[in-house]
């Protein structure tokens, strides 16, 4: 062991270490001698006293003038980080408030995004509504307009009197409709609804509210020796005509 | 040198006070540009070595670590390595070779030196030249014992004594005043 610190010794890598002039493989080597053999860190202690002394034999007297420049340039280095440091704390300030805006103004987005699919949705309904209602008035124009279309003057039984209705039956194009002009008017627990018996099968077409069906074309399955029937029926309608309630039958 | 003051400044240094530079340079001051010029052999370039050297001890004052250096040892590897630099720099510059070997350690003892600047040395001339030449070489050059050998062609034998010797000369100018510290130390 004593030979093993005697050759380390020789090697100067303590003094190569003391000035600093050691690779960082010999820098641990040499720490790791130091901590380890006692001799090595005496040896070190007194390269440190000597080095101290023998420098110090060296002073020289600095010029005047040299202090001052010194503490004025350090003061300048202080205040350059100074101003890096508040300059560092509002970037991250602002950084922090440019997250907090695009996350604000993401979910924003988000929401715009929902919003629109929402109305894009609502406007295809509407363009969709629009094409079958325009479909709807093509068609009864076609049929109002056809010469062969028969047009039939409806009126109601003595249960009825007072009901006129206009049906347009066209047997070229398979379409019938009906124009109900003007309905007695009902107690308030009953109603009108309309039926269709289309090859022997009762077919229920609704109920019809006299206020706002006055200028309403409805439309009628059209069947070759189809019958509809007008029936007064509890209110909201009936799963079935009452036969007896019949105020008007349609043959065409 | 006292270790209380050492501790104190570092302590300072640490907390970033920069108080610990102006007790630095009054207590390191003049060694560390006696170091710089002794290097660079000049002395508005020994001037401008101290005060970068000062700059970077500010700004690694994190990096001591008193437990493997005392605080000289690593003030003058900072300045020592600033100086170097600095020679190198002023070399590829010039693009001449400014000697930092044998023949300057020959020629630029004390005797070249103004005799105002002379007063804070001690000593100096008391060991003899022949050991300082190898004292240099250790200290200042960096060099080990066989490159000192080679350099100065001088036997690797006779450079060993007369380090030896030289160190002992040393210690005994030294080993005085730090006596004197200890009791003076010992006495508070």
């Amino acid at each position: 062991m004593k030979e093993k610190i005697r050759l380390f010794l020789e090697t100067d890598l303590l003094e190569s270490y003391l000035l600093g002039n050691t690779t960082t493989e010999e820098t641990l080597q040499v720490e790791r001698y130091i901590a380890m053999y006692p001799e090595v860190r005496e040896t070190y202690a007194e390269l440190q006293s000597n080095l101290e002394a023998y420098a110090k034999m060296h002073a020289l007297k600095a010029p005047e003038g040299l202090k001052a420049r010194i503490l004025q340039k350090i003061k300048a280095q202080d205040a350059g980080r100074r101003k890096f440091r508040r300059f560092a704390i509002a970037a991250s300030i602002s950084a922090v408030m440019f997250a907090a805006s695009a996350y604000f103004f993401y979910n924003q987005n988000q929401n715009l995004h929902q919003e629109n699919a929402i109305v894009n949705t609502k406007i295809q309904d509407l363009e969709a509504d629009m094409k079958q209602q325009l479909e709807d008035v093509r068609n009864q124009f076609i049929v109002l307009n056809n010469p062969q279309t028969r047009k039939v003057s409806i009126k109601g039984n003595k249960k009825a009197k007072d009901l006129k209705a206009m049906a347009y039956i066209n047997p070229v194009k398979k379409l019938s409709y009906i124009n109900v002009q003007s309905l007695p008017q009902l107690p308030e627990n009953q109603c009108y609804q309309m039926w269709a018996e289309v090859n022997g099968e009762m077919l229920n077409l609704g109920v019809i509210e006299s206020a706002d069906d006055k200028e309403k074309l409805r439309a009628l399955p059209y069947a070759k020796d189809a019958v509809s029937y007008i029936t007064i029926e509890p209110e909201g309608g009936n799963i079935a005509p009452t036969v007896q309630n019949i105020v008007a039958n349609i043959s065409y | 040198m006292s270790t209380l003051l050492e501790k104190h400044i570092v302590e300072l240094l640490q907390e970033r006070n920069d108080k610990a530079i102006s007790l630095l340079y009054e207590h390191y001051g003049d060694t560390l540009y006696g170091v710089a010029h002794k290097v660079v052999r000049d002395e508005e370039m020994a001037q401008d070595v101290v005060q970068e050297s000062f700059v970077k001890i500010w700004k690694k004052a994190d990096s001591y670590d008193a437990s493997k250096a005392k605080l000289f040892t690593w003030l003058f590897r900072i300045t020592r390595n600033t100086a170097i630099d600095k020679l190198r720099s002023v070399n590829t510059k010039n693009d001449k070779e400014i000697q930092i070997d044998v023949s300057d350690v020959y020629n630029l003892g004390v005797h070249s030196l103004r005799p105002d600047l002379m007063d804070v040395r001690e000593n100096l001339d008391k060991i003899e030249s022949k050991y300082q030449i190898v004292l240099d070489a250790l200290f200042f050059q960096g060099m080990t014992q066989q490159e000192a050998s080679d350099e100065l062609d001088i036997p690797l034998g006779t450079i060993k004594s007369r380090l030896k010797i030289g160190l002992r000369e040393l210690k005994k100018l030294y080993g005085t005043s730090m006596a004197l510290i200890i009791v003076i130390c010992s006495t508070f």
